[in-house]
């Protein structure tokens, strides 16, 4: 057994990156990444295109790397998809692309099918998490009818009914107004239990995590202290 | 078109969501197949508003769904009226809209889930033919969600057009179909990400 692996036994914190690559349709997106985190709050700043976004969708495997190999918390996420599913929880920018459901409720049920639960305990879960974010009075409505930061909360009550144990969060305040931005903000900086890596352009967001990761046209250019990392980017638009 | 549940604590809220589904096929076949007098017509429609009271829903509810049919007799009465006597147009979209307003009972009463888990149930039979109802039902529940989205997208390439002044015209479905194209990808990459494939 390799020491990466020893360093990163299942039921570990860590998320490992060794020399992942993306490319498509010849073009590069991400090139050769290799980084180990396990920080409890991992900010992901960068231009548009940077690929913080790529980044994001490789620990999901949502996006397959062409080289590389992509480790979250023990788990190969290549070789063990299924599994690093049920670990990780992905909050994206647009929560009219996540919420599937016709109503609240039955989108935040959707998350936890087959999950083998007894009836009265999801309903019990989806009761409690729906309160959580303030919409214990919108149960029932369509989710259509929901105001942005509403369709934002129900798209994290969605994701959290699952208990993650890794909330990815790929720009999830960039379509709120201000006051849903910082509920939004709070709650997965200051409330989430999971470890979080927060992709986000609100560089005041970024500041509060306990790392930062600034990627430059594809490349992962620098990892530090959040008010470092922040410091720098700022500099290059100045 | 499609009318959302409405909680409540009916009989009819509480049956189970086969009952309901196979009531609604016996239904159906019976108002649409019955060679129909004056009477029998009558009789349908009246068996259908005593459901929606049966269920407790308020009479509102029941207009709402008759408004929402309103181009549905339009299009009966008027294309019937070609061929038929007034009277033939008149049992034809009387029972049409009957099943209509019957389908939305089932639809008012029913959690979509419930429905959905019916709907699975009835079609495990066809796994034997290598179909999957639990994807058939993921599939159709999602079909339902993403009716209001394209509208949206309708919506918002219309706004887009105005806005610049330009006029698209039949040509408007374009970019309506690439919008819901993509917007097809995001939904793909969230049903993986929340493990439903």
């Amino acid at each position: 057994m390799s020491t990466a692996e020893e360093r990163a036994a299942p039921g570990s914190n860590e998320i490992a990156l060794d020399g992942v690559a993306v490319e498509l349709d010849g073009r590069r997106i991400l090139e050769d990444v290799t980084v180990r985190l396990a920080q409890h709050r991992i900010a992901v700043i960068g231009a548009n295109g940077s690929g913080k976004s790529t980044f994001a969708r490789v620990l999901d495997g949502l996006v397959r790397p062409t080289r590389g190999t992509v480790r979250v918390h023990g788990l190969d996420v290549a070789r063990e998809l299924s599994r690093v599913r049920a670990e990780v929880g992905f909050v994206f920018t647009n929560p009219d692309a996540q919420i599937l459901m016709p109503t609240v409720a039955e989108d935040v049920r959707l998350s936890l099918r087959g999950s083998g639960l007894a009836r009265a305990e999801v309903d019990a879960r989806v009761d409690a998490v729906l309160r959580q974010h303030g919409l214990g009075d919108h149960a029932d409505a369509p989710a259509y009818s929901l105001s942005g930061g509403q369709k934002q909360l129900l798209a994290l009550a969605s994701v959290l009914v699952r208990e993650p144990r890794l909330v990815i969060a790929d720009e999830p305040t960039t379509l709120l107004d201000l006051g849903n931005a910082r509920r939004i903000g709070r709650m997965l900086i200051d409330d989430l239990d999971a470890q979080l890596v927060l992709l986000t352009h609100d560089l005041e967001l970024a500041e509060r995590c306990d790392v930062a990761l600034r990627f430059h046209e594809g490349r992962l250019v620098e990892v530090g202290q959040p008010a470092d990392v922040v410091r720098a980017y700022r500099r290059e638009y100045a | 078109m499609i009318a959302l549940y409405l909680p409540g604590r009916s009989i009819l809220h509480r049956a189970p969501a086969g009952v309901k589904l196979l009531a609604l096929l016996a239904l159906a076949l019976l108002i649409s197949l019955w060679p129909h007098t004056g009477v029998t017509i009558a009789l349908a429609g009246l068996v259908v508003v005593a459901l929606y009271a049966f269920a407790l829903l308020p009479p509102v509810v029941l207009l709402r769904q008759l408004w929402l049919a309103k181009w549905i007799v339009v299009l009966m009465v008027v294309t019937q009226l070609v061929f038929l006597t007034p009277w033939d147009a008149l049992v034809n979209t009387v029972r049409v809209v009957s099943i209509v307003l019957l389908a939305a009972l089932l639809t008012l009463t029913t959690r979509s889930e419930e429905l959905l888990a019916a709907l699975e149930t009835g079609m495990r039979p066809l796994a034997r033919l290598g179909a999957d109802p639990r994807r058939i039902g993921l599939t159709l529940s999602l079909a339902i969600s993403m009716l209001p989205v394209v509208a949206g997208i309708a919506e918002r390439v219309r706004d887009a057009q105005r806005a610049r002044g330009v006029r698209l015209g039949f040509r408007i479905v374009v970019p309506v179909l690439v919008l819901a194209l993509r917007h097809a990808d995001d939904v793909a990459d969230a049903l993986s990400a929340r493990g439903a494939d």
